[in-house]
């Protein structure tokens, strides 16, 4: 494995197989339906023929001598009785029975028409486009010839039962045809056809007057132009429909004698595909090794799906051969070939609609070679697209405000298992020595040692000591996962790229693993139970490239929206709002405290000394510590006041959600941008653990009095509702008097809908700002919706004031009885109450009924979500597949695997989101980032003067040059 | 009939004349039909577009400011 370098593929070509292929790769001809013998060996020419190929470790392959492992198995061949239909191509066969002449096999179409299609195909081909447009067409022409246009045989249509039969429909002369005649010459008076005698059918038709006789009497059956001529002369059709069942011998016979041009317009190449091998003579078996068979605990053999399958096609191939052989009657060899044809079908897919499923003895359906490869679970979306992997870990996350937000908790019985490979070198030969040493279970140990001579020896706790003095340089050493390590950490759905990051390893105890709150919202994780999985890297190359690449704090701007996504959020929101909106005082030792866990380990000078001669640091200057020295930075806030910071003073404005929040917060946005990721990383760290120090020290709960109103607010509440209730009573009984007036553009039973929402949602507002002027700015619930970390006014409407109208459909509740939500109320009672609205506030508690709506409502939301979820990830994954090979390349392009180009530029401007931004309401600032480059550029402004000036500096380089520039360019002056 | 050519959000579409289209397939190393494609029937294409002839889009951009696109005429 080690030595071995990957192949490059050339090219990959489809098409189909001949069945003489199909011989000559076969090891063995299959004959017998049985397995295994009594002694339990596989029995020569049967299913578990040894040349097939070996399962048994141990034994040895028949055919190439390996043994299992290394064998991956030969293909055997069934000769069968008969030929049958391959299912895959049933829409194919059709199309050729149709296409082509049922007597010289040529293609309906004359040598233009064929011309045209062979350069459409081509034309197709070149541009990548579907062949299928063209064949369908070429197809689609073919058919409408009921003439070979070569050898002039009239064409049927065929008709096709699913799965495999297909049949030839005639136009015969019906039975009845001279009832039929003399019925039509007796004319209808009714319908004013008059009467026909046979001499004028005679004479129309131009028929022999006793030949006409003969017909009407039923002793001759008219010729097909006959036929057609009284039909015309009558008005009548005179034909049925007979159908002719096309035998799979049939359709070989004639697809044999398709000419290799004509199937190159329908886009086969002849020279690799027949269309006659779509018909099957012979049936690959596949390898043992591809069906393995299982020994159960008592012993007995339990045979794959696949070979079950094979038993049933070779039985009935026995039986068929041996009825045809003694001479049996057409339909029982048709009913022997029909069952040939459905076991052949169901061997290759048992999923067919129309047939049913072959079923095992239990009545589980079979897995046969088509489920084998299809869906989730099969070969290519279970097996290769994704499989499971080594070196990875899953379990439960908790949160650890202590890390940093690079950085993982990982529990250290995963260390000890995720090992990390050390190369031993002459300098750290004595590291690599004391990992070994201290075994698999001590905690920095090593699990296993590679010898350069490419042995492995596991290490255990008996032989630690002893290998540890055997390593040395070229030795490899598998050691534990040790602190500071790089590990990929992954949450799913995985629906953009932060959703795998890079962290660093800190090894705890305990069994989660740890991570820092602020990486929460690229995970999109909590910790109610969510579990996330980590993948140790096994090679530098890797892991240089998470480091680089990966890192949680190269993921702080988010590509989606070019702002950073990672920031402070819920208590910490509520921890910088506490510490800054109303600039509170802190003396030494509060100030020291708050800070204690960033890297400022001096006070600035105090902001002031207070009346007793203390000295105080305000809640601006502690969190400007945090802030670079050089910031400056101007904007509204999330309170609508401006923030301003100064050299990184912050001078006024309160710090909370968009100013250091996740998806945007301006400072930590700024910072990234203008400082990078470290600082950016650093900052968020810093914010998050000062905002719980700051939320700690003022200390915040909520509790159901932080909710509850004085009784005289609460009755006015309750006036506004019953103001609301009275004016909804106005409302229908003008609707009943027919006094309303309909709104433009909807019906009265819609106008008073809207006015009875619009009138109850007005309700519950009032209700809420009644409750709102009871809470003070200081209540908890308040300064979480004003700061932005969690809840709005309306939450706390609906806790204190009133919950509200409940909705269904964007409706008031219309649903449940008839003419009625529930039977408490009468039919046809339009009030607020009977149609959803909660008057009471969650505080005060719903009425039966009220609840009842009130989870109407509610599941309605739970059902958009997962209905939203499901859909949402069909089509996300749709749109990645139909991507995934999209590259931008060297060139700036983007194109596909097939080199055609996508876009010219990638995103049309050739930029990363991540690296410019702009937006609606700010474009690029080009002379900004042009100062702030030229500005680090340059250590004085003399020397930037001396770049960007226009004045020539003098040179050494001639006597002379000095005078010719002046005398050459009077001015030169900049571009802009 | 309303002629989107002239609308203001119909980018302008010119056919690209044969040697500045050799340049353009040289700078891409790329043949015609790897281009993207617009069909004939398209109503920004100019009238004299014919199948076969590539057409240069020229595009407003917010970023920057014009963004050129090159699409094959087919049927």
């Amino acid at each position: 494995m080690r030595n071995s370098t990957p192949k490059d593929i050339g090219s990959i070509n489809f098409g189909l197989m001949e069945p003489e292929e199909y011989r000559e790769m076969s090891a063995t001809k299959i004959i017998t339906a049985d397995t295994y013998d009594d002694d339990g060996f596989p029995i020569d020419m049967g299913l578990m023929d040894p040349r097939l190929g070996v399962i048994d470790p141990g034994l040895e392959c028949k055919t190439c001598g390996k043994h299992s492992g290394s064998c991956n198995g030969h293909f055997g061949h069934i000769e069968l009785a008969a030929p049958v239909i391959h299912v895959g191509f049933t829409k194919l066969i059709r199309r050729l029975l149709r296409g082509t002449c049922r007597e010289c096999s040529r293609l309906l179409l004359v040598e233009d028409e064929r011309e045209e299609f062979q350069d459409q195909i081509e034309e197709s081909r070149k541009l990548g486009r579907d062949l299928n447009d063209v064949t369908k067409a070429a197809i689609r022409q073919a058919r409408k010839k009921d003439r070979c246009p070569f050898c002039g045989e009239v064409q049927y249509d065929i008709d096709h039962e699913k799965p495999t039969t297909y049949y030839e429909v005639q136009q015969v002369l019906t039975s009845e045809y001279s009832q039929r005649i003399a019925g039509a010459m007796q004319g209808d008076e009714e319908a004013g056809i008059e009467r026909t005698s046979p001499d004028e059918l005679a004479a129309e038709t131009e028929i022999d007057l006793t030949r006409i006789n003969e017909i009407l009497s039923g002793s001759f059956r008219p010729r097909e132009s006959q036929r057609e001529a009284i039909e015309k002369a009558l008005d009548i059709d005179l034909t049925e429909e007979d159908t002719n069942k096309l035998m799979p011998s049939d359709i070989r016979d004639w697809f044999e004698n398709i000419p290799d041009e004509d199937i190159e317009v329908l886009g086969i190449d002849a020279d690799r595909s027949r269309p006659e091998w779509m018909i099957l003579t012979v049936l690959p078996v596949p390898p043992v090794t591809a069906r393995p068979s299982i020994t159960l605990d008592n012993g007995q053999r339990s045979e794959d799906d696949l070979t079950h399958k094979l038993v049933d096609i070779i039985r009935i191939n026995q039986r068929f051969m041996e009825n045809r052989e003694a001479g049996a009657p057409q339909l029982i060899i048709e009913d022997l070939w029909e069952l040939l044809q459905y076991h052949v079908t169901t061997f290759m897919d048992n999923e067919i609609s129309g047939t049913p499923p072959a079923r095992h003895r239990s009545g589980r359906p079979l897995k046969t070679l088509s489920q084998r490869l299809k869906g989730k679970e099969g070969r290519f979306r279970g097996s290769l697209s994704g499989k499971r992997v080594n070196f990875s870990a899953r379990t439960v996350i908790s949160p650890d405000p202590t890390l940093s937000l690079n950085e993982v908790g990982v529990p250290d019985r995963v260390a000890k298992e995720m090992t990390q490979t050390m190369n031993v070198t002459e300098r750290n030969v004595e590291e690599a020595r004391r990992y070994v040493s201290n075994g698999p279970e001590g905690h920095p140990g090593a699990n296993y040692v590679r010898r350069p001579d490419g042995r492995r020896l596991k290490v255990t706790e008996k032989n630690c000591e002893a290998l540890a003095e055997k390593v040395e340089a070229g030795w490899e050493v598998n050691r534990h996962m040790v602190d500071g390590d790089i590990v990929i950490f992954n949450r799913q759905p995985s629906l953009h790229r932060m959703s795998i990051m890079a962290h660093e390893v800190v090894v705890m105890p305990y069994k989660t693993f740890r991570l820092n709150t602020v990486v929460c919202p690229p995970y999109n994780a909590d910790f109610d139970g969510d579990e996330m999985n980590m993948h140790a890297l096994q090679n530098e190359e890797a892991r240089a490239e998470a480091r680089v690449l990966m890192r949680v704090q190269e993921q702080i701007l988010s590509p989606r929206f070019g702002e950073n996504i990672i920031g402070a959020i819920q208590d910490h929101i509520s921890g910088m709002y506490l510490l800054t909106h109303d600039n509170p005082r802190f003396n030494e030792t509060q100030a020291l405290d708050l800070l204690r866990a960033t890297r400022i380990d001096e006070l600035p000078e105090p902001s002031g000394i207070d009346d007793e001669d203390q000295p105080f640091w305000t809640g601006y200057d502690v969190f400007s510590e945090l802030l670079p020295d050089d910031l400056n930075l101007e904007f509204t806030g999330t309170i609508g006041e401006p923030v301003v910071i100064e050299d990184g003073q912050l001078i006024e404005g309160t710090i909370a959600e968009d100013e250091v929040g996740e998806f945007g917060g301006e400072i930590v946005d700024t910072i990234t941008k203008i400082y990078g990721n470290t600082r950016s990383r650093i900052f968020i760290n810093e914010v998050s653990t000062l905002a719980m120090r700051a939320i700690m020290h003022f200390g915040f709960s909520i509790g159901i009095d932080d909710e509850t109103i004085p009784g005289e607010a609460q009755s006015r509440i309750d006036e506004t509702i019953e103001d609301a209730n009275d004016r909804v009573e106005e409302l229908i009984e003008a609707y009943e008097n027919n006094e309303l007036e309909s709104l433009p553009g909807r019906t009265l039973d819609e106008t008073l809908e809207m006015k009875i929402m619009q009138t109850l949602s007005r309700a519950r507002d009032n209700a809420g700002n009644i409750a709102d002027e009871h809470f003070d700015d200081e209540n908890p619930a308040v300064v979480m919706a004003n700061s932005g970390a969690r809840g709005s006014m309306l939450n706390l409407t609906q806790m204190a004031g009133a919950v509200g109208q409940q909705a269904v459909r964007g409706e008031r509740i219309n649903r449940g009885y008839e003419d009625r939500t529930l039977s408490h109320y009468k039919p046809n009672d339009l009030s607020a109450e009977a149609h959803g609205f909660v008057e009471n506030s969650y505080t005060s508690g719903l009425t039966p009924r009220e609840f009842f709506f009130h989870a109407m409502g509610g599941r309605e939301g739970l059902v958009d979500t997962a209905v939203r979820t499901s859909k949402s990830g069909y089509l996300q994954r749709r749109l990645i597949n139909a991507l995934s090979e999209l590259e931008a390349q060297y060139d700036g392009t983007v194109r596909d695997t097939s080199d055609t180009i996508v876009q010219f530029e990638f995103g049309e401007d050739g930029t990363s989101p991540v690296k410019v931004s702009s937006g609606d309401d700010n474009d690029i600032d080009v002379e900004q980032i042009a100062d702030r480059v030229l500005d680090s550029e340059f250590a004085s402004e003399a020397e930037k003067e001396e770049f960007l000036g226009t004045k020539r500096q003098p040179t050494n380089l001639s006597e002379y040059a000095d005078t010719r520039f002046v005398e050459e360019t009077e001015e030169v002056t900049s571009d802009d | 009939m309303v002629d989107v050519s002239q609308h203001e959000l119909v980018p302008d579409h010119s056919v690209l004349e044969e040697d500045a289209l050799e340049e353009v397939l040289d700078e891409y190393d790329i043949d015609r039909t790897d281009l993207p494609k617009i069909k004939r029937n398209d109503p920004a294409l100019p009238d004299d577009a014919a199948v076969g002839d590539v057409i240069k889009i020229v595009r407003n951009s917010r970023t920057t400011d014009q963004a050129v696109v090159y699409r094959l005429v087919v049927e």
